[in-house]
């Protein structure tokens, strides 16, 4: 009997859990949603790391066009699938969607055109790399919401430490500074290669830092303004054999090096040096062992000067939001309050003139150097193919691993591009 | 299994047992007798060392295994309580330099933490619910109605457990967005239960098999119905099986991430893509997500505690056929 009363009560206190859960169920705790309606509220789908550099936009938004906000924050790895998910199934569960610059050429029938937010004002605001991206088969379809680029970081103390400016220039015959061009780059990494210390990393489980290192010798990356694969060409081998030359005065492993286990090095003290995205300067943290002992500096050159590979995010309308109106007014709110996302721990923007007025500030020395690197002659944005991703993850990294575990560049390179060739086709 | 197995009868019947062999030889003299008394206590020393010396190394392997299992769990938790340069140390500290609290008042001050925490819950026990109001009677008329309509049934059943959610994962939403479910717990609790359902059938019906026909038909004599006996004996006698069902449908559903991540917006996000919303493009927020992830795991142990009995009663169900 004793069984029977214990199974009464489960059955009881299932049932009420049951009824609660059903109850509360309509709506979810997350609160209501007006998605896809023509309410004044706009659901903008965002990566968890952006959220916090538009919740300022999102306040004012809410100040000067009435507009409510709700954020859907999802991981990276995931949101992908559920752009695809959504856009392909014609039902969308948000107004807005904060894309990477590496899907909008995947994305772009799915999105409609912003082009009335671009004008040439905004135009001349915005860096001309990100304007060039932003335009798909002649339409603006994204408005910039943030960008990034990588620029140099490196050891303060250790740069101006009186032993190794003497030590430096006696070994090499110039003076110890911020790296501007490759050979100076690979002289500091050796010369600070001691006591187990690291000059710099080389991250194998990434493509784009060797990609900026192929802007700067003078080449489109990968694919040429015809979709002709140039991976093979002499400039993508000098900069797989520059990148790849690095691996002496790095730490072991550089295969499976990726952004966070870099960061992790540099902000441990591990490597006098490193080729990074500019929002890590105000991300180290202050009971880090470099914490106040940073420099930064742009991006190093190489024979067609310097160059970066830009990490912008742009704000876009799907075309299947019936909230289009209300979703254009919050993206232009997001232009209008650009600088607001400076004040964020992100502390990113996308125009111009934000930047500028900022990196005169102490604590934005990264500033100056991430304008000179996103102005530089040879920055480009990645090309404009929905294969980007698939030639990324199949292709670019698995050869950068294997080039800096040893292998010979030119049969990677070769085999690289009969591999993206076969991807287009 | 007759009473005389020695099984039910305990280590002392066990041990009596043993030295029979030495008690068959035939006793010849005193001297003999006693040469024998001292070989069976030998042999049962010796028994009883080689049971002690097999006893430690049971445990040292439990140890071993306890570790094992338990290490990235502490490790988890002993980096919750590390300060932001502990947690990426190179190479990794095990135990913090510096204790602190700071990263579970980040992650649980962070906004929606809460709400999707709501949202596990309800989603979680929706789907248990479902799945054992589903595979109950399914595994019940399985096991007692043997026919070959309900043997290729449970084997469907287990087909659709080969099935990779992410191949279900966007069908399954784009359904209930055109149904007007988008972003509800409820979607999600459906999509759960399909994950959930068929390990729920499967084990039902190991223990339905458990339990012997005669007692149904004893209950049939007294005057049940069949749902009576089932009801009223059946159920009682596996509701320990019932009960680790339901934990195993209840942590499938809790932990569950995929679906989750397409099928929830606004309103119904759970606390799995929440947690995972601590690793950004921009870089990784150990302590929170560790924290997070530590207080997340307190509901499903203090369940596994709450049912521990039930549970093993369950696991032992169906282990030993008469």
């Amino acid at each position: 009997m004793s069984t029977r009363k214990t199974i009464n009560r489960f059955a009881t206190i299932g049932g009420l859990c049951t009824a609660v859960a059903l109850a509360a169920t309509g709506c979810g705790a997350g609160g209501p949603t007006n998605s896809g309606s023509a309410a004044s509220t706009v659901n903008v789908l965002v990566e968890a790391g952006g959220h916090a550099e538009l919740t300022g936009v999102a306040e004012q938004c809410k100040k000067d066009a009435g507009i409510d906000v709700n954020f859907v924050e999802l991981p990276y790895d995931g949101m992908f699938n559920r752009l695809s998910s959504e856009f392909s199934s014609g039902n969308v569960s948000f107004d807005v969607a904060a894309l990477d610059s590496v899907w909008l050429p995947s994305f772009k029938d799915a999105v409609q055109p912003i082009d009335e937010l671009f004008t040439d004002e905004a135009k001349k605001d915005i860096f001309p790399a990100l304007v060039k991206e932003a335009n798909v088969d002649g339409h603006f379809i994204g408005m910039p919401a943030w960008t990034n680029a990588e620029i140099i970081l490196f050891r303060t103390d250790l740069f101006e430490d009186a032993a190794n400016k003497n030590g430096f220039k006696a070994k090499y015959g110039y003076d110890l500074a911020a790296p501007t061009t490759w050979q100076q780059y690979k002289d500091i990494s050796e010369f600070f290669t001691k006591d187990g210390m690291y000059g710099t990393d080389v991250k194998g489980g990434v493509e784009t830092e060797w990609l900026a290192h192929v802007l700067q010798a003078g080449s489109p990356m990968v694919l040429d303004e015809n979709n002709n694969v140039v991976i093979d060409n002499a400039a993508h081998k000098e900069a797989l054999d520059f990148y790849t030359s690095l691996t002496s005065y790095a730490p072991p492993g550089a295969a499976q090096v990726d952004w966070a286990a870099a960061q992790n090095l540099f902000n441990q003290g591990k490597t006098a040096m490193t080729r990074f995205w500019a929002h890590a300067y105000r991300q180290i943290p202050k009971d880090a062992p470099v914490a106040g002992k940073v420099g930064a500096a742009p991006m190093i050159g190489g024979s067609a000067g310097v160059a970066g590979v830009p990490g912008p995010w742009y704000l876009t309308v799907p075309k299947a939001t019936k909230n289009a109106d209300n979703a254009k007014k919050f993206v232009k709110c997001a232009y209008d309050y650009n600088s607001l996302g400076i004040e964020s721990s992100l502390g990113l923007a996308s125009r111009i003139s934000a930047f500028e007025k900022y990196q005169d500030k102490s604590g934005y020395e990264s500033f100056g150097p991430l304008i000179t690197t996103l102005n530089g002659k040879a920055t480009d944005t990645r090309p404009a193919t929905e294969k980007w991703q698939q030639i990324v993850d199949t292709v670019l990294v698995p050869l950068l691993q294997k080039a800096v575990a040893g292998g010979d560049s030119t049969a990677l390179l070769a085999d690289a591009k009969k591999q993206i060739q076969d991807l287009l086709k | 299994m007759s009473l005389a197995d020695p099984r039910l009868q305990g280590p002392a019947a066990t041990e009596t047992t043993m030295p029979t062999s030495t008690v068959t030889s035939p006793p010849s003299t005193t001297a003999s007798n006693g040469n024998g008394a001292r070989r069976r206590r030998y042999h049962a020393e010796g028994l009883e060392a080689g049971k002690r010396s097999t006893r430690t190394l049971l445990w040292i392997l439990l140890a071993a295994a306890m570790i094992f299992y338990g290490f990235p769990f502490l490790y988890l938790l002993f980096t919750s309580f590390k300060t932001p340069i502990d947690t990426i140390a190179v190479p990794p500290t095990i135990l913090p330099r510096e204790w602190t609290l700071e990263n579970y008042t980040n992650a649980l001050g962070r906004s929606g933490v809460l709400a999707s925490f709501i949202n596990s819950a309800q989603t979680a026990i929706i789907s248990t619910v479902l799945s054992l109001v589903l595979a109950v009677p399914a595994a019940y008329g399985i096991t007692r109605y043997k026919t070959p309509s309900g043997r290729v049934f449970i084997m469907a059943a287990l087909v659709t457990r080969m099935v990779p959610p992410v191949a279900i994962g966007i069908p399954l939403a784009s359904m209930m967005s055109s149904v007007g479910l988008a972003d509800t717990p409820i979607a999600l609790s459906i999509a759960h239960t399909t994950i959930s359902l068929p390990l729920s059938i499967w084990l039902m019906s190991s223990f339905f098999e458990a339990v012997p026909q005669d007692l149904e038909e004893a209950a049939t004599v007294d005057g049940c119905s069949r749902l009576g006996a089932l009801w009223r004996v059946v159920i009682p006698v596996v509701s320990g099986g019932i009960a680790v069902t339901a934990i195993f449908a209840f942590l499938a559903s809790w932990n569950e991430f995929l679906f989750a991540l397409l099928m929830t917006a606004v309103r119904s996000q759970t606390t799995p893509v929440v947690i995972a919303n601590f690793q950004t493009q921009f870089g990784l927020d150990w302590g929170s997500m560790t924290a997070l992830a530590a207080v997340y795991s307190i509901p499903v142990i203090l369940l596994t505690l709450l049912l521990q009995r039930k549970i093993v009663a369950g696991m032992t169900l169906g282990a030993v056929k008469g």
